[in-house]
């Protein structure tokens, strides 16, 4: 046995030099930030001030606040409202029916689809920040193409990020990640052959019975997948909403990420900061181990 | 950067990604009502989606630039310049090729040999550590900004090109390990076996006989870890506060940030700056558009 132990080592010795590099660099940047986050949630570390010089250990003290804080509750509200606005309604159903649309078109030899394909996939390619920018613009109030657009039709101007700030994070978000779902799909419908739907039409079955008995079914195993991915990716969002609201007006569009980084950067409260991020690795970890069972399940 | 290269559906997000046509049968011609109401489905659909794009060319290209898409009212390359005159954009251009080709070295470095090691390794757990390295990767940079932000300061990390270089290479690993273990499963043993029993060391089989056949994995790993550390903001919004060290999207950042409020925003300035910024991005899209969607598809980062 420690004969079959020390050849195993002897064996693995080379692939675990191999491993190193790329070990210590995760072990410095994954595993020690969050280790980082875990034992600076019970200090009150601050960024500046006396607290900066020297942090004291708080116990539990940043937890109690945070559950007891008025503003993270409006936080997780707005960030359970930006999930199901836009990778659920948003990007799911949007990107669905696209897959469907554009899958049909191809079926039906539309030349035109192949552009709707790249028009999609352009807005998901690009760097986010670049979305918030090109939204920014398109929300202006004055001058914003949207606003002029309406008043073309006879319509007063909205103050998008004034008076819906939350509709107009989710409309960009949903701009900006559906290729994703939409790309997922059209794999997916793209593996349902064709003699199904041949017998079914044979059968006399509707487009919409063949739709709901035959393609819905085989599209459900990766549709929960997908969700999945999906939410954890917009239960992340940072940048987009930072750079069209900044969580603003108030905290209308303050989603967790944007809070612990206000907290840490604008109050300078790194301790409460990290707690923040500590819930927020807690809660992606816990979707995380879901999704990786799922998708374990399924290969 | 062919798709049929044996690539291992890489990462937990791809169950069914992939955009290889099947060979299907056309059915039945359309009427002509199902055709109207499809491309008008497809013109409203192409509308939401291009629009913000028109506008950011045309604002680029237009010295009078609003919030407003319009055919430049006054064609100019100016916006351009005044990127290098009042934005010291030369520098900005340099810092962050110079981070992201020095985090694509380093990167490709790392994920060859862990990913060959990951692939050759053998032992019972093994596969904790590939559950470990998925698990990694499903980590948002959004919410380990604040504790990157404490540890990078204590290690003097902030505000260096080894800090930003260290930690962009760290942040693409998890995926990429991933990718090229299945890339090195797909090459058969046997070879780099024969090579050993040529008498060649084990590094340098892994050298002349192993590498050169991962090379297309490689590639893909040099290219998307190039375009990440390229578009990366997160990272440089916490690591980087001098003038000096700014890179592209940092610029960006900054420069969308502190327009408004009483000054009249410079649309065409900004616009110039984002349209270089996305420059290296397009290009690889229509040049490698599998591989770029590939590496999206499995990153949920910079969101």
């Amino acid at each position: 046995m420690i004969a079959g132990r020390r050849s195993s080592f002897r064996r693995n010795r080379l692939y675990v030099a191999g491993l190193s590099p790329a070990a210590l660099l995760l072990a410095l940047f994954f595993v020690g930030p969050a280790l980082w986050a875990l034992f600076s949630s019970f200090t009150n570390s601050a960024l500046v001030g006396i607290d900066a010089a020297n942090p004291r250990f708080v116990g539990f003290d940043n937890y109690v606040r945070l559950f007891h804080d008025p503003d993270f509750a409006q936080v997780i509200l707005n960030s359970v409202v930006f999930v199901i606005g836009s990778a659920v309604i948003g990007q799911f159903v949007l990107g669905l029916a696209l897959a469907l649309l554009l899958d049909h078109a191809e079926r039906r030899r539309f030349r035109a689809r192949s552009f709707v394909y790249f028009a999609v996939l352009l807005a998901w390619v690009n760097p986010t920040i670049i979305a918030g920018f090109l939204w920014v613009a398109m929300f202006d109030f004055y001058s914003g193409s949207l606003n002029v657009a309406l008043g073309h039709l006879g319509l007063g101007p909205v103050d998008w990020f004034g008076q819906a700030p939350m509709l107009s994070v989710i409309i960009v978000n949903t701009w900006r990640g559906t290729a994703f779902v939409m790309l997922i799909f059209l794999g997916a419908l793209q593996t349902i052959p064709s003699d199904i739907y041949e017998a079914a039409r044979v059968d006399g079955a509707s487009a919409f019975r063949r739709f709901w008995d035959h393609t819905l079914p085989m599209l459900r195993p990766i549709a929960a997948l997908t969700l999945l991915s999906v939410t954890m990716a917009t239960f992340g969002t940072f940048i987009l909403i930072q750079a069209l609201t900044n969580g603003g007006p108030a905290l209308q569009t303050e989603v967790i990420a944007l809070y612990a980084f206000h907290q840490a950067f604008e109050a300078y409260a790194i301790g409460y900061g990290s707690t923040i991020a500590v819930v927020m690795l807690s809660l992606n970890l816990a979707f995380a181990i879901v999704f990786l069972r799922w998708s374990r399940a399924r290969a | 950067m062919k798709a049929k290269t044996g690539t291992p559906v890489a990462g937990p997000a791809t169950a069914a990604a992939g955009e290889a046509p099947l060979v299907r049968r056309p059915e039945k011609r359309a009427g002509w009502l199902e055709w109207l109401a499809v491309h008008f489905v497809f013109l409203i659909v192409c509308a939401f989606f291009l629009v913000p794009f028109l506008w950011l060319l045309s604002a680029a290209f237009d010295a009078k630039a609003t919030a407003y898409i319009q055919w430049p009212v006054a064609p100019t390359l100016m916006n351009f310049a005044h990127l290098f005159t009042d934005y010291d954009f030369g520098r900005v251009l340099f810092n962050s090729l110079f981070v992201a080709i020095a985090t694509m070295i380093l990167v490709v470095f790392a994920v060859a040999l862990a990913g060959y090691s990951l692939s050759r390794l053998d032992f019972r757990r093994k596969d904790w550590i590939t559950y470990g390295v998925l698990l990694l990767q499903t980590m948002p940079i959004s919410a380990t900004m604040v504790p990157i932000y404490g540890l990078a300061r204590q290690l003097g990390l902030r505000n260096s090109y080894l800090g930003l270089v260290l930690i962009s290479a760290a942040i693409e690993l998890p995926f990429l390990v991933w990718l090229m273990k299945g890339f090195f499963d797909s090459i058969p043993r046997h070879l780099e076996e024969a090579a050993w029993l040529d008498g060649r060391t084990r590094l340098r089989a892994l050298f002349e006989i192993v590498l050169p056949l991962a090379g297309p994995g490689l590639g893909i790993a040099a290219g998307l870890s190039f375009l990440s550390a390229w578009a990366e903001v997160l990272l440089v919004i916490i690591l980087i506060d001098t003038q000096d060290l700014t890179t592209v999207p940092l610029a960006f950042y900054q420069a969308m940030r502190t327009q408004g409020g009483y000054t009249e925003v410079q649309y065409g300035v900004i616009a110039a700056m984002a349209v270089l910024y996305i420059l290296p991005v397009m290009v690889v899209f229509f040049g490698a558009r599998r591989f770029m969607v590939r590496g999206l598809m499995n990153s949920t980062r910079g969101l």
